[in-house]
């Protein structure tokens, strides 16, 4: 069944219309979701109201855009409004994501773990602009609009998550080569 | 001299350097290495890789599209009443359907008259299930419903009394109940083989009396 039958059987309740199309989409919807809000449970709860409002919406696409850029920018908003109604929540020391990467390869997955690490501590409003730009592909006039915030400040915000990420990163490889020293092995660290 | 800052190094990674911030670059060995370094954060943040839900996430989010309405819930469900249950509810009441059904259904059945199965004739409301008691006493309807059936299906086959009925579409429909619980079941679980098996089966059994009938109109009408 191609996309446009998916979708029509979708827009009038077809569960496993729907079922297919979530195979399709979900980790890609996950992925932007998860970084965005930098916690596993939240990232779920958050993923799921994408999901319910892509769905509630479907009716109402045109197929102007391809789908899975509509159903990206739902996940983006839809986190994004999540995490601005829970500005008081407290920042969490999380874990390594437990969420598995969609086949990675062995060396990419443990640069990719760093990575993830990394975003997870950014501030929120660094986070953000750099997942939607350099993860995502997003321009900075598209931020701002997400954002509500001018494509300037987009951009301040990147230089200086970049940094703050460079800095995190390479004090994670320290400490690692630190430790790897201390136990007297050869490690190979990849460090950007 | 001084080096490039953290602000400059990642502006450079997006645009060009102005020819002293290029000339820095061609000179110092430190920000060349730093320069390169944010490059290839940048390049890898790009290559992430998408993620894959947590186990358990389409169920949970299917339950929740049932209940908002979002998804039209299976015929089968809708006619045993189970339209609301998530979707481990549907997967048991598949199996003790089933379990009520075939050889089971025609031993336990066998002296029952379809009046003493009605599912009217149980006091549970259809459409209102929030626990996993009144999931279970649904189940059991769903179980009474298709022995009525296959009470029908005695008569039909002459099991009973001997005697004909002439209304082997209840048993048909049961079937088709119980067929799409199946396949319910098999796409909750595509690699299980208890709910594959039961899926050739109901199948093998649908068959069987879309066979039998053909037969009876072929004798009735002709």
């Amino acid at each position: 069944m191609n996309e446009a039958q998916l979708l029509r059987k979708a827009c009038q309740g077809d569960g496993p219309a729907v079922r297919a199309l979530y195979e399709r989409y979900s980790p890609r919807v996950y992925a932007v979701v998860r970084r965005i809000a930098a916690d596993d449970d939240l990232a779920q709860d958050y993923a799921q109201e994408a999901w319910i409002r892509a769905i509630r919406a479907l009716p109402t696409f045109r197929g102007e855009a391809r789908f899975s850029t509509w159903l990206h920018r739902i996940a983006v908003n839809s986190a994004l409004q999540a995490v601005r109604a829970s500005e008081t929540r407290q920042k969490r020391e999380a874990p390594m994501p437990e969420s598995l990467a969609v086949d990675p390869p062995a060396r990419d997955a443990l640069l990719s773990q760093k990575l993830e690490w990394a975003l997870d501590r950014l501030p929120e409003r660094m986070r953000k602009v750099l997942i939607l730009h350099d993860v995502e592909g997003y321009t900075h006039d598209e931020i701002g609009e997400l954002l509500g915030t001018t494509a300037g400040t987009s951009k301040s915000q990147l230089f200086k998550a970049r940094g703050k990420m460079r800095v995190l990163l390479k004090d994670l490889d320290s400490s690692e080569n630190s430790v790897s020293r201390n136990e007297g092995k050869e490690m190979e660290a990849w460090s950007i | 001299m001084e080096h490039l800052t953290h602000d400059t190094l990642a502006r450079l990674v997006d645009e060009q350097p102005n020819p002293a911030e290029r000339e820095h670059i061609r000179a110092c060995r430190r920000c060349a290495e730093e320069f390169r370094a944010f490059r290839l954060q940048s390049e890898a943040l790009g290559g992430l890789a998408a993620l894959r839900p947590p186990p358990g996430d389409w169920e949970s989010l299917e339950a929740r599209l049932v209940s908002e309405g979002l998804v039209r819930t299976p015929e089968t469900f809708r006619r045993f009443g189970v339209a609301a249950a998530p979707a481990w509810m549907q997967a048991v009441a598949a199996i003790v359907v089933f379990l009520g059904g075939t050889g089971f259904g025609l031993a336990l059945t066998k002296g029952a008259t379809p009046d003493e199965l009605s599912p009217r004739s149980l006091p549970l409301p259809l459409s209102q299930i929030s626990s996993a008691e009144e999931a279970v006493r649904t189940v059991e309807l769903a179980e009474r419903a298709y022995m009525q059936a296959l009470a029908r299906y005695r008569q039909l086959t002459g099991l009973s009394d001997g005697s004909l009925v002439t209304d082997p579409l209840s048993l048909l429909t049961a079937l088709e109940g119980l067929l799409a619980a199946s396949q319910e079941a098999v796409r909750l679980a595509p690699a299980d083989p208890v709910f594959n098996g039961f899926l050739v089966n109901v199948l093998a059994e649908r068959q069987e009396v879309l066979r039998q009938i053909s037969t009876s109109r072929d004798d009735d009408w002709f």
